[in-house]
């Protein structure tokens, strides 16, 4: 906690300022054009579920941001703690999308390559999602919730699931899981083909 | 002959969440709802799609399936899933309202061949229970009254926000604290005890990536439940449903508890209290922790 407070104190840590940032999020976050409304009144920090979790709340993030704080930012924890709950998002009285712009920081924040948001249980979980909906156009519940497993080693992923076995086995029983082939769409190339054009069009404009 | 939806049904549907999407069709006739299933449709992404693939794609995996949607020509596009809600309806209004969006979102849809306005509605199953069919049509159907069922009414997150209102404007119900589920309880004759963490959160799909940092979430709830003495806990999300069943061995064996609480859809509800078939359409069968005392319950 002193650590964190102290690093908020211009000069009295090594951590880099960059006033460019700001400007940065308010142009490319999705919803970063109303960060600059945020009036730090807490409401959403106090809202979140996961709040003890993170290294700083929504409000103190945002201030962060405006402070240039670019590496503390993309490096914080937050991000992967939201629930999506939406509290925030109908109760900030300054209409900031909180967790819109949460989730965004977090994307922008892995593919800028830091390694804390590329490790996350969050970026795992979601390689793994979007493996299935790439490859089915589903999601396959027993197939990428193994391939998260297995992010984690072989050893570890044999652990997971020998863990969750039971839970498994009451899925299959009362037909909450199949057995067979994974479900899949007849357009999975067309799936493909729109997805792959999206991750352009948004390199194109982000640069990121 | 009733009103004719297209049906986004969601991949959990397919999975953990098959009782909901059972039982929502073998409820949504005698409600008056036809469901005509949407063509081929793919996953909406959630609440996870984002962080690994970004904005736009997350959001062109809704617009696929409203592509989908417009050529098959209903207005109204029904899906029961939360999350599946939150994600199209989104879309959907920035696709229709979000300058500059609906290029960008068309560019993509066209590398398939497709294309997609911004001109359909996205509706939740709950939302058109409220406003296109009505309690009362509810009440009619009810032939063995859940009499005596104390049931905790629990809505969660995405059902009601950030969307409590329709695409159509107006409401269906507020954010903080929703009645609809508490209405829809009652009218099956069952009682809607008083439940402050009706809009609490699960943990969403961090429960079923880290598990312990959800459970306190998880056993909040069931103190709740538990405290007011509900025979169940009823919910319109399947995320929920899941978490909030699947977990609660974890949260005995963390906390030293011994919850024991069935967890269910609304539908299921209804379907038994409008005298279907106990398994085959209000899929008791498919909760594993055992939901019989619903069927007990229920006036003969
Ligand atoms: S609730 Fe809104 S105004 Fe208040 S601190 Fe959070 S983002 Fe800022
Ligand atoms: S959506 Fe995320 S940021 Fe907003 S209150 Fe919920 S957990 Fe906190």
């Amino acid at each position: 906690m002193t650590a964190n407070m102290a690093a908020t104190i211009p000069g009295q840590s090594a951590r880099k300022y960059d006033l460019g940032f700001a400007r940065w999020v308010y142009e490319n976050i999705e919803g970063g054009d109303k960060l600059s409304m945020c009036m730090q009144c807490g409401v959403c920090s106090g809202s979140c579920p996961l709040g003890t979790e993170m290294d700083y709340g929504p409000r103190k993030l945002f201030m962060m941001v405006r402070a240039g704080m670019k590496d503390a930012v993309l490096k914080a924890n937050t991000m992967y703690n939201c629930t999506s709950c939406y509290s925030c998002v109908v109760r900030c009285p300054r209409g900031v999308p909180v967790q819109y712009i949460l989730q965004d920081l977090g994307r922008a924040a892995a593919r800028m390559g830091y390694q804390e948001a590329k490790t996350t249980d969050n970026a795992r979980f979601a390689k793994a999602f979007i493996w299935s909906t790439r490859k089915f156009g589903r999601t396959d519940e027993r197939l990428f919730t193994f391939k998260y497993y297995l992010s984690f080693g072989l050893g570890e992923a044999i652990k997971k699931a020998m863990a969750n076995m039971s839970i498994a086995i009451k899925l299959v029983k009362t037909k909450r899981m199949h057995l067979g082939m994974p479900h899949r769409i007849k357009g999975t190339k067309d799936l493909n083909a729109i997805l792959a054009k999206a991750a352009e069009i948004e390199k194109r404009e982000q640069g990121i | 002959m009733g009103k004719k939806y297209t049906y986004y049904p969601g991949c959990s549907s397919e999975s953990s969440g098959s009782h909901l999407d059972v039982s929502l069709r073998a409820v949504a006739p005698k409600l008056g709802i036809e469901l005509e299933d949407l063509n081929d449709w793919n996953c909406c992404g959630a609440s996870v799609a984002h962080v690994e693939a970004g904005a736009l794609p997350a959001s062109a995996l809704s617009a696929r399936n409203l592509a989908n949607a417009r050529a098959q020509g209903n207005q109204d596009v029904l899906t029961a899933c939360a999350a599946c809600y939150l994600k199209t309806h989104h879309t959907n209004e920035k696709i229709r309202d979000k300058p500059g969006f609906k290029e960008k979102i068309n560019e993509a849809l066209g590398a398939a061949g497709q294309s997609y306005d911004g001109d359909l509605h996205v509706r939740h199953a709950c939302e058109v229970i409220v406003n296109d069919v009505g309690l009362d049509k509810i009440k009619e159907q009810v032939t063995n009254p859940l009499e005596g069922l104390k049931v905790a009414g629990y809505v969660g997150c995405q059902t009601v926000r950030p969307f409590a209102g329709t695409e159509g404007g107006g409401d269906y119900d507020t954010y903080e604290d929703p009645e609809f589920l508490d209405d829809f309880i009652r009218s099956t004759g069952a009682e809607a005890v008083e439940f402050d963490s009706k809009t609490a959160c699960c943990g969403g799909a961090i429960a079923l990536m880290s598990p312990d940092r959800t459970l306190g979430l998880i056993k909040k709830i069931l103190d709740e439940a538990k405290e007011k003495e509900a025979d169940c806990i009823a919910t319109p999300c399947p995320l929920c449903q899941q978490n909030v069943e699947m977990y609660q061995a974890a949260v005995n064996k963390e906390y030293g508890t011994d919850f024991q609480i069935p967890v269910v859809f609304y539908s299921q509800l209804m379907a038994v209290a409008f005298g279907m078939d106990v398994n085959k359409d209000a899929c008791l069968d498919r909760n594993f922790i055992s939901a019989d005392v619903i069927a007990q319950k229920a006036r003969k």
